[in-house]
């Protein structure tokens, strides 16, 4: 186990290496410059800017530097916001997407889960119909489209929650944005979770749990849901991955100074840092939930746990 | 059982629960219009927004964007400050004097004190310029202070900060020595790039000043809470010597893109909006009335023609041709929905300010065509060898609209083959600058409401002609108006440059830009100018329900 572990660790390594090497070469290949604006700059004060950040350097000596400074987890200055570091800019963005991301994936959970046990227990039935309808509904509406819808029903017309920012201590403020994240996530997993338990229903143990005379809802609880589990977590760590970094859209609509609006504004303005440094991370996250996903179906499934 | 009827009732009912929201038309059993009382609110707490990119740096000698200059606006005074109607007066100068040839200006201090309690000196005026021009503070608006005495020689490393033209001669005098006659200082002095800083709190902190723990400020409001790129909180200061008429106790300012900022705006979030989609400027004033707000803005909305490269270069009748088959009017009517002003000569109206407009532009249309159509003859092009070229623009909904138009009326009125191109903001600088477009988007905002700010960009060799424009005329007049002590002459010298470009189809100036806004009929204090600027000490809040 600890020797699977130590070498999906290493095998990260290099993967991280080409994607902090992707990202800073085709943001530096990008036309336009950090510090191109429509102000008129001195060549004093240009090569003043460019001494600050390196910039006058060579192209593969920037780059080694870059990665010297990575590996010291330095990810360097921003360009677009002066005075500040990218680690602080994820220092004070990620709190905000994993909040938002954790509520909209418990969201996502319940609800999902309990619409697929819904639908799968009473199969066929007005339910089911109604929870597939609902789950295909979520799958194909666009986040750009319900956050919108959402903020334009719960409060531009109803007032009842507010339409965005990021006030530490308001859960009304976190509710609209983690709900939007969260509806296709919520119908992917009811889909699953209805496929997974019907299979579940038709195994032979469950026949054999029934006919030990256990309640239906004894044998769905005790029996069915553990194997019909396994497919949602396999499914949960890309998921868990999606709504840290799919958080974009959701961070412009209600404005929350998340990590996805650094990385779009860093992208337009050119802050290679920040982008180089965002895209490094999420590939860190990529790769470790997935890595976590792998880990918890050997907690799952007693089969996975035997040496090979 | 079908499974349909379900699914086919689904998506209607969503789509009927948002019908009932105000982003459709119909009857509406909730308008947006509070009921507002006659007194003062009990809670004076401001919303604003700024645009969407957020505060990228909010130390004055850093700073050149909007965003930040609407928040330093409330943090710091200059010597003078940004009155009500948009015209400087006094600020931490009670009075100045004028030399006799404009270029000396001394100004008196009145007793003001930092946020920290410690008293204002003529010296953090001193400080903060010299910081702002130092090459080392790598500043991207050192050049804004060109008008000082050695301003440029500085910025370029070719004399010490010392030499600028600004000391203190005692604690409350500050004397600034000019270039040239410069009446626009006044308007200068309101800009961030020309507030005092408190020394010891940069020298402490160094970079770190600038935030909520460590800012000293001397404006109206200190800052409580800055989120990098997110919402910035500021109170009232208390030590601000003007704090007897400063009402508002706390503003917020959110930075949001124009559609958000419209939808907080109807959510009772937002009381002040930066802009709104000029698209929607209709459907706003109908669902709204007069809290949508638009007034002139200092800014124009220019077609750059690229003077050194084909077809433009030496082809003044075809620039003459492409600038007179665009009908303004048609444009500003229909397309920006009567927002704007249409613009014949680059500078928008200034008070004092005889801005020359072409003959032609007096024309009906169809004479005005007939005229087009004969300088594109002239400059050799017909129905059989038409003009193609591109016109690049930097991408957004507003200006496809008015470009693809624009590409209309060449094309019917002319028979030019114009293609229009997109791109984002920072491609299209770049391009601009190294002067590979021959046609493009040129929109400039003013720095100071005088015409040298729209002007100096056809100068020769000046950094931000990106058309290449050059007349040793046109350069002659603006520099003999740069030494006119007479500001009445000096506008005159103006206009009279301005007019060689008239004559030289130099650029397509389009329109004017309009300021806009959606206020609360609750919000008061606040008056429409030209720079755009509504400081927040003017402002207070009446008492209101809803909204």
């Amino acid at each position: 186990m600890a020797r699977y572990l130590a070498g999906r660790l290493l095998t990260a390594i290099p993967t991280l290496l080409v994607i902090a090497t992707l990202a800073f070469m085709l943001l530096h290949l990008t036309p336009g410059g950090p510090f191109d604006s429509d102000r008129i700059l001195t060549p004093q004060i240009e090569r003043s800017i460019a001494a600050r950040y390196h910039l006058d350097e060579p192209l593969w000596q920037q780059y080694f530097r870059y990665l010297g400074d990575l590996a010291r987890g330095d990810l360097g200055p921003s360009f677009q916001y002066r005075n500040t570091s990218v680690n602080e800019l994820i220092a004070q963005g990620l709190p905000v997407d994993v909040t938002i991301g954790a509520l909209s994936m418990l969201f996502a959970l319940l609800a999902g889960g309990a619409l697929g046990l819904l639908a799968a227990t009473r199969q066929g039935s007005v339910l089911d119909q109604l929870a597939t309808s609902v789950a295909i509904l979520g799958i194909s509406v666009p986040v750009f489209v319900t956050a919108p819808l959402l903020i334009l029903v719960f409060a531009m017309r109803l007032h009842w929650l507010p339409a965005g920012d990021w006030v530490s201590g308001s859960w009304q403020h976190l509710v609209l944005p983690s709900v939007a994240l969260a509806l296709p996530y919520t119908a992917y997993i009811a889909r699953i979770m209805r496929a997974s338990t019907c299979d579940a229903l038709s195994q032979p143990f469950i026949r054999t749990a029934r006919a030990k005379g256990l309640s239906p809802t004894a044998v769905l609880w005790r029996h069915a849901l553990r194997p019909a589990l396994m497919p949602v977590v396999s499914f949960l760590g890309p998921a868990l991955a999606g709504v840290l970094t799919g958080s974009i859209v959701i961070e412009q609509v209600f404005g929350l100074p998340g990590m996805g609006r650094y990385f779009v504004t860093g992208a337009l303005n050119r802050d290679y840092t920040v982008v180089t440094g965002i895209t490094v991370l999420y590939g860190a996250l990529i790769i470790g939930l997935n890595l976590l996903a792998d880990l918890s179906y050997a907690w799952l499934d007693p089969r996975l746990r035997r040496p090979a | 059982m079908s499974r349909w009827p379900l699914r086919r009732l689904a998506l209607p009912a969503l789509l009927a629960l948002a019908a009932c929201g105000p982003g459709h038309g119909g009857a509406d059993p909730r308008p947006d219009r509070p009921r507002v009382g006659t007194a003062a609110a009990a809670t004076q707490e401001l919303t604003r927004a700024i645009d969407a990119g957020g505060v990228r740096s909010i130390d004055p000698s850093i700073s050149s964007d909007l965003p930040a200059g609407r928040v330093l606006d409330d943090l710091f005074e200059g010597l003078t400050r940004l009155g009500q109607d948009g015209e400087p007066v006094p600020g931490v100068a009670s009075r100045w004097d004028t030399s006799a040839d404009g270029r000396t200006w001394t100004f008196h201090l009145r007793e003001a004190r930092w946020s920290n309690g410690a008293p204002l000196r003529a010296g953090d005026f001193v400080y903060a310029w010299r910081r702002t021009v130092d090459p080392r503070t790598a500043s991207d608006y050192a050049q804004a202070l060109a008008p000082v005495a050695n301003a440029i020689a500085v910025s370029e490393g070719r004399l010490p900060v010392t030499a600028l033209g600004i000391d203190a001669p005692d604690e409350r005098t500050v004397r600034v020595r000019l270039e040239a006659p410069t009446p626009y200082l006044l308007s200068l002095m309101t800009k961030s790039f020309a507030f005092p800083q408190y020394e010891p709190a940069i020298r402490a902190h160094g970079d770190d000043w600038v935030r909520p723990q460590f800012m000293v400020s001397n404006g109206a409001f200190v800052l409580r809470e800055l989120v990098i790129g997110g919402r910035i909180a500021l109170e009232r200061n208390p030590r601000y010597w003007d704090a007897a008429h400063v009402r508002l106790q706390r503003v917020v300012y959110l930075p949001l893109d124009r559609a958000a900022q419209t939808d907080r705006f109807f959510a009772g979030e937002l009381a002040f909006t930066d802009s709104f989609s000029a698209e929607q400027t209709s459907w706003l004033r109908s669902r709204l009335g007069d809290q949508v707000v638009s007034a002139p803005y200092l800014g124009n909305f220019v077609l750059g023609l690229n003077a050194t490269r084909a077809p433009f270069a030496g082809n003044r009748a075809l620039r003459l041709a492409m600038s007179m088959a665009v009908d303004r009017e048609i444009l500003v009517k229909y397309v920006r929905q009567g927002l704007y002003e249409p613009a014949w000569t680059p500078t928008p109206p200034l008070p004092g300010y005889h801005a020359p407009v072409p003959a032609w532009a007096r024309l009906g249309e169809a004479q005005r065509h007939a005229l087009a159509r004969r300088y594109y003859a002239e400059a050799g092009y017909s129905a059989q060898h038409p003009l193609r070229v591109e016109l690049h623009y930097p991408t957004d909904s507003d200006n496809r609209r008015t470009y693809e138009a624009v590409a209309a009326m060449w094309r019917s009125n002319l028979g030019a083959e114009v293609r229009t191109f997109n791109e984002e903001f920072r491609v299209q600088l770049n391009e601009r600058h190294l002067k590979l477009l021959a046609l493009f988007h040129y929109a400039w905002i003013g720095d100071y409401p005088d015409p040298y700010t729209f002007l100096q960009l056809f100068r020769t060799g000046f950094g931000y002609n990106d058309g290449g424009y050059s007349n040793p005329r046109y350069d002659a007049l603006l520099s003999a108006a740069g030494q006119e002590s007479d500001a009445a002459r000096r506008l005159q010298l103006l206009s009279q440059a301005e007019a060689v470009l008239d004559e030289d189809a130099a650029c397509i100036p389009l329109y004017y830009y309009a300021s806009r806004h959606l206020i609360k009929p609750y919000v008061r204090g606040w008056t429409s100018n030209i720079q755009d600027r509504n400081l927040s000490q003017y402002m207070y809040l009446l008492e209101h329900e809803g909204g």
